[in-house]
């Protein structure tokens, strides 16, 4: 059994901590972390709820060991706004009903800013492939395709504004 | 859910990493991406005593050099996959990589990981195959280089001595007449894959078949070279017609174990239909054809 | 039941402001069941038997209880009152014990033979592992048809057959024979997982009142009476707290992890945690009951259907739980959208040793919608006649009589649903490439909505205005993600003008709010909402005189909107709420009200198999176009609508997302979801092999609530949450056949079976 110590920058916020080399990132953020947005799906890195980005990049936190997270940058969902605010995305997802149960909602917003950020102009249907890896058993999709690019769209519009 | 109790090991570099795995013993396992490891720790199916994280020991590393695509063991299916280079020197690499897993899965998984972990399902190492790829090794011994149609020997186990670590992949980039192409059978968007076909042709000057190299995985415990297979079409066009007789042939010939994801037969039947499609796209893809 | 003259403006006049549930979901501070802890709480973990079929020789815990950190092992011995048992039916039935801890038996491969609390989950897992269980393997029977054979292995005691309802109409016999053609036909359907991503989870502890606490995932607080039961504690010493669900689609709606947490707590006496793996939750936890379908219909040449005769079969698994409802709505379902005066229908439950089965969405009635659907197009092929055609001639009408003998008393949309539906469809696609064949399907269908009538189902809600006129609602429902808290603030909030900002909806707590039973059934608008609509308008009645004083006018003439009580037609005359509510309190009238909605009660005599059942229905269409690829029998989805009636829209984009959601649950029962077992035993319990839709399996789904007739729900309402699962594997089988030619009756429609239909065609 061996004792790590980490550091983590979780939305901005550094924290040092003790954990088993056992222990996933998922884990260490629910508790520790104080991230209960990231959530438990399946442990097996297929249904999207865990999104995390680490160091920018979207990953499975049931599928890293928090060991091997030392150092890294985490962004969750609650990184898009400062606290008690929301960002257009996660409004978006309201005006649209993009959410039913929720449960999925964090990653999935997650997953899309992160996508939109890096293909501003991308179409529905390339969205919907961007977002394939995150399940939802609610919605179809349908509505979260509809928030998403109302997101885009208001996006776009700001810039030809500015 | 939880692995079992390991040590844990973050190796600074190759020599770090590879005298660490000495250390560890025969019962350590090399950890990049985890993207496979870290699911069979979990559900209790692998219990390595010790992980040695080269995550950090290099970064991914795409070059060409001359006529070989230069790979570092920890490039990422993300890297393989959006990475011009790649879709230029070997393009069915960029194909196969992109369908591996999710968009996170992609983001972790190296392509040294999914060589050295050689999942019966995995994609890369029919890729490998295919294109004639080299991978290299160290260990504590010294450093190898291993053709990859030696590499693999059944499911999870290669022929890498518990020592060695991939640190690089070479592969012959795609020359003047040829053309490839990956396709896979999985139920969903990436899911684990029922069948999984690379297929890299050669055509001579009249677009007649000189070559071709016909890989076929996941339907056993270990990818299956069937080239030999296309040695009596050499001469012929690859259109439809030929191509469903090459691919009648490889599917008769495919060793089909089981799986509870769909019978034999079935499975048997889609190598025949995907090897006929694989190689009429890849037959397509040859220049000026 | 008459319309309310207060209107509520369809979702798409009225832009509300959304719940509050709704803005912490997107930011993501929702605290779910298990984002909720205790200081020094313990982790609780389930030991699941191995074996589908055994006596239990032994139970070791000793090694299990040596553990660091464990602080408890608990077996069969422990529980004081070992089952968990219910005549669910309603109807009299024997009960069949199911125990919390198997004692002697093992009946199904994951049933829980042991619990355990320690203070990691860690060490509670290793405990877990340690414990230790002798088996004497016995046969089993995995099959429904094989277990009704006389020399099947028993499940129970009294035997396999749990259940048979009948019910019969007419002269079926006779009228067969009058029938110009018979078509009969058997269909095959799977069993299947909820599969919400929230894992069954929850917390348990005692407060300081001594009384025994669990906040769950759960869809219904009324649970905490079984609790009591099997700790032997009184029933006002449980309490259950419901927390938002990450889905529940039934799959919550018996107890999950309630009664391993309530042993370990009250064994304990500290707060415990537990929190199902996904594995163990597709091996083990309840799943739909698969069905044998075997319809025999008989029909004029017009296309009039004359006669069914039906013969439903479903697998129990193990233990009842609500099977025997379950194969009751198949039963009174079964004959579809049709009218039928001469028909028999007979639905049997069968226990097996394999996972049990019990309620999810569409819960019986969804499963019959296949078979009836596909025969009725049968019925259209063989007679050379249009299917659209052929079911406008048949569908029931307001006033006809239902198998069961009783009245269908709203008046039905199903004929206007497929009109539209049809236009929807447009201009059929192209094959986007050789080997590819498009075609397309529609199917219609009836789902109920509300309990059945003879459970005398009621649903209790509290309304109060605070002293600064915000307003609170309390009302026992359980959220599982439809807006069920939303709804409420919506209706309380349209009779009292108060908006949802200053509302506030407490949900879900057996304590402290009012009951109202499980959300299930599509029953909680029809229920709780009615139960709302009632109180509030009480409650306004109360204050109106008030208000009236105040403004110097007839109550009449009042208009309670945007947090204020105006004179109609004057609106700069008014009071706020806030003042309302202090002036009425001075004047010795309670600003609050608790009532009582209770639902039109029957009965129904299960010997005769007439009376009524069900309190009223939702109907609709869909259509699809599909895209076959016949080499590899893909099926690609390239449009998709879905219609239903839902007689008024309180919230018009929250019933879409129902149909949506529905739609795309009913897309993966019907070509890849499955659960399979081989002699008992779940093939694969990694989500990764449990097939459900991913954004790219799916189109975008079209869907469309008209509100054409009334229903009972309030202000005319219908049940949504169910009806739009039944339709897409009848509205798929039968794109597929306009595609390929070929109908299939058993399901998934998986690439690998129409593959081989295809094969055998050619052959």
């Amino acid at each position: 059994m061996s004792e790590h110590r980490i550091s983590l920058i979780v939305n901005g916020r550094e924290r040092e901590l003790w954990v088993d080399a056992q222990q996933s990132l998922l884990e260490v953020l629910r508790t520790e972390g104080g991230a209960t947005e990231v959530k438990l799906g399946c442990g097996e890195g297929v249904c999207g709820t865990c999104a995390v980005l680490l160091d920018g990049e979207p990953v499975n936190a049931c599928l890293v060991f928090a060991v091997q997270a030392d150092g890294a940058s985490i962004t969750t969902v609650r990184g898009l706004a400062p606290e008690g605010e929301l960002h257009p995305l996660q409004k978006a997802f309201l005006e649209h009903a993009g959410s039913q149960c929720g449960f999925c909602t964090p990653g999935m917003i997650l997953t899309a800013h992160w996508y939109l950020e890096r293909h501003p102009e991308a179409g529905r249907e390339e969205i919907r492939a961007a977002l394939a890896g995150n399940l939802c058993r609610c919605t179809g999709y349908t509505k979260i395709l509809d928030a998403v690019e109302a997101y885009r769209d208001a996006c776009q519009e700001a810039h030809i504004g500015s | 859910m939880y692995a079992a109790a390991f040590d844990y090991v973050r190796a600074a570099s190759w020599d770090d990493a590879v005298s660490a795995l000495a250390q560890a013993g025969d019962d350590a396992r090399v950890i990049a991406g985890g993207q496979s490891l870290v699911p069979m720790m979990a559900l209790g199916i692998a219990q390595p005593s010790a992980l040695i994280d080269i995550g950090r020991v290099d970064r991914p590393r795409i070059e060409r050099r001359d006529g070989t695509l230069v790979l570092s063991a920890l490039t990422r299916h993300v890297d393989l996959e959006h990475s011009d280079e790649v879709k230029q020197a070997c393009p069915m690499l960029a194909q196969a990589a992109g369908l591996i897993g999710n968009v996170r899965v992609r983001h972790r998984g190296t392509i040294g990981g999914s060589l050295a972990h050689a999942e019966p399902t995995a994609e890369l190492p029919c890729v490998a195959i295919a294109h004639r790829a080299t991978v290299h090794a160290r260990s504590t011994e010294g450093e190898r280089a291993i053709p990859a149609d030696e590499l693999f020997v059944t499911h999870f186990t290669t022929t890498l001595t518990p020592g060695e670590i991939i640190t690089n992949v070479e592969l012959p980039a795609l020359r003047g007449r040829q053309g490839s192409c990956f396709i896979e059978l999985a139920r969903r968007p990436g899911d684990f894959a029922m069948v999984n076909v690379a297929a890299l042709v050669t055509l001579d000057e009249a677009s007649r078949l000189d070559e071709a190299r016909v890989v076929v995985g996941a339907t056993s415990d270990r990818p299956a070279d069937h080239s030999v297979s296309a040695g009596p079409f050499v001469g012929e066009p690859v259109d439809e017609r030929t191509a469903a007789e090459l691919a009648r042939r490889v599917a008769g010939e495919a060793e089909i174990g089981p799986s509870s994801h769909a019978t034999a037969e079935y499975r048997r039947e889609m190598v025949a239909v995907l090897v006929k499609r694989a190689l009429i796209a890849a037959a397509g893809q040859v220049p000026g054809t | 039941m008459a319309v309310e003259e207060v209107r509520i403006e369809s979702g798409r006049a009225t832009r509300r402001a959304p719940h509050r549930d709704f803005v912490e979901k997107v930011a993501g501070t929702l605290r779910y069941a298990d984002d909720w802890g205790l200081p020094g709480m313990l982790h609780g973990v389930v030991v699941r038997a191995q074996t589908p079929s055994a006596r239990i020789v032994n139970i070791d815990v000793s090694a299990a209880r040596a553990v660091r950190g464990v602080h408890a092992v608990l077996t069969a011995a422990d529980i004081p009152h070992n089952a968990i048992h219910d005549e669910a039916s309603g109807l009299g039935i024997d009960p069949v014990i199911q125990p919390v801890l198997a004692a002697d038996r093992v009946r199904y491969d994951g049933e829980p033979v042991a619990a355990v609390a320690a203070e990691t989950p860690l060490a509670a897992e290793e405990a877990a592992a340690l414990v230790e269980v002798e088996y004497e393997e016995e046969p089993g029977v995995f099959d429904p048809e094989q277990a009704l054979e006389p020399d099947a292995p028993r499940v129970h005691d009294r035997g396999n057959r749990y259940v048979t309802w009948r019910s019969a109409v007419g002269d079926v016999e006779a009228a067969m024979a009058r029938a110009d053609v018979l078509v009969e036909e058997t269909y095959r359907s799977q069993r299947v997982d909820h599969a919400y991503l929230e894992p069954e989870a929850g917390i348990g502890w005692i407060d300081s009142d001594g009384v025994l606490t669990l906040r769950v995932a759960t869809q219904v607080i009324e649970h905490a009476r079984e609790i009591a039961e099997i700790l032997e504690l009184p029933h006002s010493r449980v309490r259950v707290i419901a927390a938002y669900m990450g889905g529940g689609f039934g799959g919550k709606e018996d107890m999950t992890v309630e009664p391993y947490l309530a042993a370990l707590v009250w064994k304990t006496r500290r707060a415990v945690r537990m929190v199902w793996t996904r594995q163990e939750s597709l091996l083990a936890r309840q799943k739909r009951h698969p069905f044998v379908m075997h319809y025999r219909t008989g029909a004029l040449d017009d296309g009039t259907i004359v006669a069914q005769d039906i013969r439903i079969l479903g697998d129990a698994g193990a233990y009842p739980l609500l099977s025997s409802r379950v194969l009751f709505a198949a039963a009174v379902n079964a004959t579809g959208p049709y009218r039928c005066t001469d028909a028999r229908v007979e639905s049997i439950a069968a226990f097996t040793n394999t996972v049990p089965t019990s309620a999810m969405r569409g819960f019986g009635a969804m499963q019959v919608v296949f078979a009836y659907e596909s025969q009725i197009d049968r019925v259209a092929q063989v007679l050379g006649l249009d299917p659209a055609e052929v079911r406008e001639r048949n569908f029931v009408a307001r006033g006809d009589r239902r198998v069961t003998g009783e009245e269908i008393d709203t008046e039905p949309g199903t004929r206007e649903c497929l009109r539209r539906v049809l236009d929807e469809l447009g201009e059929p696609a192209r094959p986007s490439g050789p080997g590819r064949r498009v075609g397309r399907g529609f199917a219609c269908s009836m789902q109920p909505y509300g309990r059945s009538v003879f459970f005398a189902d009621r649903a209790s809600c509290w309304i109060g205005l605070e002293n600064d006129g915000t307003m609170v609602v309390r009302a026992g429902v359980t959220d599982l993600g439809a807006g069920q808290a939303a709804s409420l603030a919506n209706i309380a909030g349209e009779v009292l003008g108060v908006t949802v900002e200053n509302t506030s909806v407490h949900i879900g707590d057996s304590a402290l709010t009012p009951l109202t039973g499980g959300t299930f059934a599509t029953r909680q608008l029809y229920m709780s909402g009615n139960a709302t609509l009632k109180v509030a308008r009480i409650l306004r009645d109360k204050l109106a005189p008030v208000a009236a004083e105040l403004l110097g006018c007839e109550p009449g003439e009042l208009e309670f909107a945007e947090n204020r009580v105006t004179v109609a037609a004057h609106t700069d005359r008014g009071v706020t709420m806030a003042e309302l509510s202090r002036e009425a309190q001075d004047r010795g009238v309670h600003p609050y009200h608790h009532g009582t909605f209770e639902a039109e009660t029957g009965s129904f005599d299960p010997t005769t198999g007439e009376g009524r059942t069900y309190p009223d229905l939702t109907h609709g269409a869909h259509g699809a176009e599909v895209e076959v690829d016949e080499e590899t029998g893909e099926v690609r989805i390239l449009k998709y609508v879905a219609c239903h009636d839902v007689g008024r829209a309180i919230d018009l984009q929250r019933v879409e997302g129902q149909i949506q959601g529905a739609v795309a649950q009913g897309i993966g029962y019907a070509l890849s979801e499955t659960i399979d077992t081989v002699d008992g035993v779940v093939s694969s319990t990694l989500f990764a092999d449990y097939l459900i839709p991913t954004s790219l399996d799916l189109p975008d789904i079209k869907a469309i609530g008209l509100e054409l007739y009334p229903g009972k729900g309030p202000l005319g309402a219908r049940g949504i949450g169910e009806p739009p699962i039944g339709p897409p594997a009848a509205t798929l089988a039968s794109a597929i056949e306009d595609a390929t030619g070929i109908r299939l009756r058993e399901l998934p429609m998986s690439p690998e079976r129409l593959r081989a239909a295809l094969r055998d065609r050619v052959a």
